[in-house]
């Protein structure tokens, strides 16, 4: 089968203009009841010629714990490529319903260091999905090339699950093993993290999603209190790991209980060498909060 | 050459130069990396000093490939400096590719703070204490600590003390709206209330320095530093941020007459005599700069270049708070002792980088040594200090052109003076030698000699 023909986007797709969509489509669906395709759409969307604003990335820099370089950190490039990832979920052959879906787990891979000053090509598809305990889960692909280059210097895998949502024709699968149980280990960092939060990001990463913004604007989402961005957590930890890392690394992480805002998380970075004294080879991460010893996320940075 | 005025003192009376000695080595410049320059409110107007100097130190770590390297040690600073950036240089080699156990200082001496790590860095290699260094510095008028005003402070304070409510809403009422206000910081003494541009536009008058000498200095900033662009004497020496490649402030297409029209901006009250204009003044500028230094056993081990030696500095002070001397005339004493204590004369340097805080310094400074009188009653010689050649000053441009983010000059110069003597290597037989002049707030100067390798 040839890969069908991209979507080629004038422009970047405005995130607030998608969330109101997915709202509309949301309640269209409720309406003519619900998707009935189990497919996925194969086409991938592209926006050709993305620049960046110096002042936001310089802000989002600052805000995660980055040095305000010239290089691009791998979080901010996921978040320049999030609105075309979105406008794949948002299309009408898309099975799933966009608003409350769940960031399960994020995978990317950091290939070559991108320069503020690089014209970029950013391409989004979607590809497996499949049965979860709790629903269906899907991911979101997103690769970034320097403009008018065939060699991929970005490319993040963003798993998400639309709880509750159980399609024709994909299995549920048997109960997940059991996780191990975590035991919090002695912290390295504790973030304070106020109620300002998921604004102060939403403010450098253009993801207003009401659940990150306030508490009323959460409550009417059926959340409790407004959450944390999962991407802001990962970049911080990122940031974290430092410039170890070097030039081209891996970096995972999966979500387990949100952080409601505001709250402390305490931190644990754990160094892997190659041999004692030898090289960096990873930086195994993990977060929870000290009062509950409940697990945020964890994952891990590693050498490419 | 004779000079006039040159220190009676013959080799015989003279201590041994501290280079030569048995007890101390000699500690050598390797190379420098800055960011450009730029102009207060552009490219880098939403940049940290950190940011700066993590820029300019990454540079600088990829230049000489010292990833991973645990350097001896790294000393930088910020005049302007925020609070919370207490451990500024070594939070710099934390957020660098550098080993995370390299240990690192601040440093700060006004506008020699620079300068002032080079010496001490050199130092200590001289004595063994550590092989290789980094010194550096860093400025950002852009993005400069606001300070609460006195009123806010002691409240806020005295609330972190309070223990129960009736004491903080005590406190709190204490509160008045002027407290309120922001204090921006400035450039003026703290002990004359004047700015540093009014204290030199008194110096200025006081050496009598023509409107005209400043611009063609200004004018021949400019010409030098964008010629040295063109020949791509930077290359090695800049690595670009934040879209810049080239200092911001840099005027190739300026003129004498473009110069000549502007209007002055300090020592207006001086009537007929203010001369000094944005043009033949620094603007305040955003940068960062760093310079490798090293042992001769440690840059022959990682095989990197030897650009000249640092032979020795001296500081100096004058008492300018009642007027007896200018307020940046202290390299004016420095440079004499300096030169006497190596038993060398102006005609010996064959580079002199004088660092232009405003044209009028430099030439306030070129007066001073030109004058009997002054030589013979200040300076304890028998008459002038003697006479810079012109075309030996500021070869490659100086700070009115490539723009001054304070502590960040000196190592612009240490590094730029450096590539320039490797690049003469010897005169008449001996090394090339370069004397490095920088003056600071407080009535301070450091100055400096290096020599080619």
């Amino acid at each position: 089968m040839t890969p069908a023909q991209p979507v080629i986007l004038g422009e970047m797709p405005s995130l607030s203009k998608l969330y109101v969509n997915a709202a509309a489509q949301a309640a269209r669906r409720r309406l003519l009841g619900t998707h009935d395709g189990s497919g996925l759409p194969a086409e991938r969307h592209e926006v050709r010629g993305v620049t960046v604003d110096v002042a936001t990335l310089t802000a989002y820099q600052h805000l995660i714990g980055e040095t305000a370089s010239d290089v691009l950190p791998a979080g901010f490039i996921h978040a320049l490529a999030f609105p075309l990832a979105m406008s794949v979920m948002n299309r009408d052959d898309f099975p799933l319903p966009l608003l409350g879906m769940i960031h399960l787990r994020n995978a990317v891979q950091q290939l070559v260091p991108v320069l503020f000053s690089d014209m970029l090509d950013v391409t989004a598809r979607v590809q497996n999905l499949r049965g979860h305990r709790a629903g269906t889960q899907v991911d979101v692909v997103a690769e970034v090339r320097k403009a008018d280059s065939a060699d991929i210097c970005w490319r993040g895998v963003s798993t998400y699950l639309a709880k509750g949502v159980f399609l024709p024709g994909i299995d549920k699968p048997s109960p997940a093993p059991a996780r191990a149980d975590f035991k919090a280990p002695d912290p390295t960092a504790i973030w304070q993290l106020g109620v300002d939060t998921g604004r102060a990001y939403a403010a450098v990463s253009g993801d207003f999603n009401p659940i990150h913004l306030s508490v009323l604007s959460a409550k009417a989402l059926g959340m409790r209190r407004s959450i944390a961005h999962g991407m802001y957590l990962a970049a911080r930890a990122l940031a974290d790991v430092g410039p170890s890392r070097g030039d081209a690394f891996s970096w995972e992480v999966d979500f387990d209980a949100p952080v409601f805002l505001p709250c402390r998380v305490a931190l644990d970075i754990n160094t892997v060498q190659d041999e004692p004294g030898g090289g960096w080879r990873r930086s195994d991460f993990a977060a929870w909060n000290p009062r509950s010893g409940r697990r945020h996320f964890s994952g891990s940075v590693s050498a490419l | 050459m004779s000079i006039e005025g040159q220190p009676t003192a013959g080799p015989e009376e003279q201590g041994t130069r501290p280079a030569s000695t048995p007890s101390t080595r000699r500690a050598v410049i390797v190379g420098g990396n800055r960011i450009p320059f730029a102009r207060a409110g552009g490219a880098y107007a939403k940049s940290s000093n950190l940011d700066m100097l993590t820029a300019a130190l990454d540079g600088l770590i990829a230049r000489f490939g010292l990833q991973d390297e645990r350097v001896g040690e790294v000393a930088a600073g910020a005049v302007l400096k925020h609070s919370r950036d207490f451990n500024l240089t070594r939070e710099a080699v934390l957020g660098s590719a550098l080993s995370a156990e390299t240990p690192a200082y601040d440093l700060q001496q006004a506008c020699a703070t620079g300068l002032e790590t080079v010496v001490g860095l050199a130092n200590k290699i001289k004595l063994g204490q550590i092989e290789s260094a980094i010194a550096g510095g860093v400025d950002s008028a852009s993005d400069a600590p606001v300070v609460v005003s006195e009123g806010l402070r002691e409240v806020i304070l005295d609330l972190n003390r309070a223990k129960t409510l009736p004491q903080r809403l005590q406190i709190l009422s204490r509160l008045r709206p002027k407290d309120l206000a922001p204090l921006a910081p400035g450039t003026a003494e703290p002990r004359t209330g004047l700015s540093m541009g009014e204290h030199q536009a008194l110096t200025t008058a006081q050496w009598k320095i023509s409107r005209q000498a400043q611009d063609e200095l200004a004018y021949n900033s400019h010409r030098n530093l964008a010629a040295a662009y063109e020949s791509g004497f930077f290359d090695d020496l800049i690595t670009p941020y934040r879209g810049l490649s080239r200092d911001g402030n840099l005027r190739p297409d300026t003129s004498q007459e473009k110069l000549a029209a502007l209007k002055p901006v300090f020592g207006r009250n001086l009537g007929a005599d203010a001369t000094m204009t944005a043009g033949n003044s620094t603007p305040l500028t955003d940068g960062a700069s760093t310079v490798l230094l090293a042992s001769d056993a440690w840059a022959d081990a990682h095989d990197l270049p030897k650009l000249a030696a640092v032979v020795d500095a001296e500081a100096a002070a004058v008492d300018f708070v009642h007027g007896k001397d200018g307020l940046l005339m202290a390299p004016v004493f420095a440079v004499p002792r300096l030169l006497a204590r190596h038993n060398l004369t102006l005609a010996d340097i064959d580079f002199f980088e004088i660092h232009e805080a405003f044209a009028a310094t430099v030439l306030s400074t070129l007066a001073a040594w030109e004058d009997e009188e002054f030589g013979r009653t200040r300076l304890g010689l028998d008459g002038a200090f003697g006479k810079v050649d012109p075309a030996r000053l500021n070869v490659n441009g100086s700070s009115l052109a490539a723009g001054h983010p304070f502590a960040a000059t000196g190592g612009r110069i240490v590094a730029s003076l450096a590539k320039q003597l490797h690049a003469r290597g010897s005169t008449d037989g001996r090394p090339a030698r370069g004397l490095v002049s920088v003056c600071a707030a407080g009535g301070q100067g450091v100055v400096a000699v290096l020599e080619s390798l």
